[in-house]
């Protein structure tokens, strides 16, 4: 997994309440393979996006060139609420974003965004709307995140600090993941079966047929 | 002298490898089994990070949720649905490239995941299993600790490593004793429980299904029970192992046979709840004050005895109850205080990881023995092994008799992935365990209840009483 350390980038912002994992990650893509160079960038926000007829919708805001290598979305309360598809935060990731701001996320996305290397950090809505101002007034204007100082400054340069916990922040600046994690105790996981194995033999195993 | 502890309490300290700083084990997964679902994010995720499964013997792969239970003949290539095909493939690609053993279309063990496992004998007592599915506690029936797991990352770190983080739920017993009426069956049980304590009333516990009641329920009564743990809120639902336990496990192709036997039994016997262990909370039912009952609106909560009524919400005082009451009955085409038994349906389906087992057709097909079904209506056994015995002991014929469809198995109509669907407005009467808007597919109403319930309602064409057909 991608170190997050300092990332100064371009931020978008989708000024939006309550965008789902849904339409984050339409349910028609839910049952398509995910590899690289096919991965699930396009459908982030796909309805958003695109029409009816898969022509980009010109007004919507991550349509605008200037965004084209936005790593940063500023979005509205309740990012990623609704279902709990993991497939949801693989789309914000392939699409190229690497930290999300909002009020508030659905519980379950935000965990599976930390999973994934994705920063998504909670400011209060008052703070948003102030950088949507700022981002709209200067589009394409960058942001930078600093998270081992856990601050955020913002185009006109306003230093924010930020709350995460001590545990995400450490997966986080260390790239890793829970496997990554779990992998630490790679030693008592070994001791530990092959003590149960010697204890209880009878424990099934299957075979490959 | 150690101090008394819970079944539940034994295997999980049995199971810890650490504890992190935050709280949370890190368990030791005995078995884990996977079904297609969403299980394809794991494996690619796996596969971008040149992951391989740590203990490929130690897991199954189970086809169960996609399979059309119909037209089998041409495997994929005759799946009309290219999507369904597509996961179908995938669990195939996977189970292949990860090394996984694979109870796919055409292995003699074909069934739903929570049916073979018991029924192979995987499935021990004191052993931690986890699936990506959330009616995983059914396993939990034959005394071990069953999880769910999400199907992707979760899954991913469990084919990964062999084992799972979790944070250790609070502990819950619920007690029936007594003895059950006549045609009150473990289904019965289960919706009476939840229609009491509600679909989050057991929700952050793990749940021992105890009393005289339980122990006197056959091993399919006990997965049925289990199995619906999920719908009262809990992801762990157990009972303890007994006599009913072994002998269901003695012989099965993957319990243990000779001195492993007598060394397993010897372990076994030591796990059931001390007589001193506290859990924290505690409920009883009287067992026989219980009815046959079917779910009248869109949340396994909503269930009442078949000579109840429809509610009346402008007679409910709880504000957010008299909401969902009001908006269950519009979507379920309902009026207020009709008799359950007066609710006409279009048909019946027979199935799932809840009631598929032998005893489940068997219950059905004494109801429909010599009489026939007025609706349309499908029968899906659990498992091949399931379907197998079941034609031996001729009730694919009552079945086919009565007018039903004999189907093969998989988890078909109980959610349709499989695009096998209720259609919308269509009324279904099913021994499935969830009623949820939609669930069955878009505007389709359903009613939960036991096969022979489901039976009873097939003979009658409305919700009926299956104690005026013995």
């Amino acid at each position: 997994m991608q170190p997050f350390t300092v990332l100064t980038a371009v931020a978008a912002p989708l000024e939006i309440a309550s965008v789902d994992t849904g339409m984050i990650l339409p349910g028609r893509y839910m049952r398509r393979h995910r590899r690289p160079g096919h991965d699930y960038g396009e459908a982030f926000l796909y309805d958003l996006r695109f029409d009816e007829a898969g022509r980009p919708r010109a007004e919507f805001v991550l349509n605008d060139p200037i965004y084209r290598n936005a790593k940063i979305l500023v979005t509205g309360r309740d990012f990623g609420c609704g279902s709990s598809r993991e497939g949801a935060a693989f789309a914000a990731m392939d699409f190229g974003l690497r930290a999300l701001v909002a009020p508030s996320f659905g519980e379950i996305f935000q965990v599976n965004c930390i999973q994934n290397g994705i920063l998504a950090i909670t400011m209060p809505a008052t703070l948003i709307e102030d950088f949507w101002r700022q981002l709209r007034e200067r589009p394409g204007a960058e942001m930078t995140i600093d998270l081992p100082n856990q601050a955020l400054i913002a185009p006109d340069r306003g230093r924010h600090s930020f709350d995460i916990s001590p545990l995400r922040k450490d997966r986080l600046v260390r790239g890793i993941d829970d496997i990554d994690v779990t992998l630490e105790f790679g030693d008592a996981i070994e001791s530990f079966e092959a003590r149960r194995r010697a204890a209880m033999p009878w424990l099934p195993t299957a075979q490959r047929e | 002298m150690t101090t008394a502890r819970t079944l539940f309490e034994k295997i999980w300290a049995d199971h810890v490898i650490v504890v992190s700083p935050q709280g949370e084990a890190l368990l030791y997964v005995d078995f884990n089994l996977i079904n297609e679902g969403q299980s394809f994010l794991a494996f690619d995720q796996l596969r971008i990070e040149g992951r391989q499964s740590r203990r490929p013997q130690q897991q199954l792969a189970v086809t169960d949720h996609y399979l059309p239970t119909i037209n089998r003949a041409r495997g994929t290539a005759g799946m009309a649905n290219p999507e369904i095909r597509r996961v179908v493939e995938m669990m195939d690609e996977n189970a292949r490239d990860f090394r996984l053993p694979h109870v796919g279309w055409f292995h003699r063990d074909q069934g739903i995941a929570h049916v073979i496992a018991p029924e192979l004998g995987i499935s021990q007592p004191g052993m931690l299993i986890t699936c990506n599915d959330s009616h995983t506690a059914t396993n939990g029936a034959c005394g071990a600790l069953a999880v769910p797991i999400g199907g992707g990352n979760q899954l991913r770190h469990v084919v990964a490593t062999q084992t799972v983080w979790l944070k250790k739920p609070k502990t819950m017993r619920i007690a029936i004793d007594g003895e059950l009426p006549k045609a009150v069956t473990a289904k019965d049980i289960i919706l009476s429980i939840i229609g009491d304590i509600g679909v989050g009333g057991a929700t952050g516990y793990a749940v021992e299904y105890a009393g005289s009641a339980i122990r006197a329920l056959s091993m399919e009564g006990r997965l049925t029970i289990c199995n619906m743990s999920i719908e009262a809120g809990a992801r762990i639902g157990m009972v303890g192992p007994d006599d009913t336990t072994y002998q269901f496990l003695a012989d099965r192709r993957y319990a243990p046979k000779g001195a492993d036997w007598d060394q397993a039994l010897a372990y076994w016997r030591t796990l059931p709840t001390d007589a001193e262990a506290a859990f924290d909370r505690e409920l009883s039912f009287d067992a026989a004050r219980l009815a046959p009952m079917v779910s009248w609106g869109t949340s396994p909560e909503d269930s009442a005895p078949i000579d109840g009524a429809v509610p009346d919400p402008s007679r409910i005082d709880d504000a957010d109850r008299r909401r969902h009451v009001e908006r269950a009955l519009d979507y379920m085409q309902l009026r207020p205080v009709t008799p359950l038994a007066d609710v006409a349906i279009d048909r019946v389906f027979i199935g799932s990881c809840t009631n598929s087992r032998i005893e489940d057709l068997r219950a059905a097909a004494l109801v429909l023995k010599g009489r026939r079904a007025v609706v349309p209506g499908m029968v899906s056994p659990g498992s091949s092994a399931v379907k197998r015995q079941a034609e031996a002991e001729g009730l694919d014929r009552i079945f086919i008799d009565a007018g039903l469809e004999w189907r093969d198995s998989g988890c078909s109509m109980c959610n349709g992935s499989n695009g096998e669907l209720v259609a919308p407005g269509e009324r279904c009467a099913s021994t499935t365990n969830r009623n949820y808007e939609g669930r069955q597919g878009r505007g389709a109403l359903t009613h939960i209840m036991s096969p022979a319930m489901v039976a009873a309602a097939a003979v009658f064409g409305r919700l009926a009483d299956v104690r005026l057909l013995s």
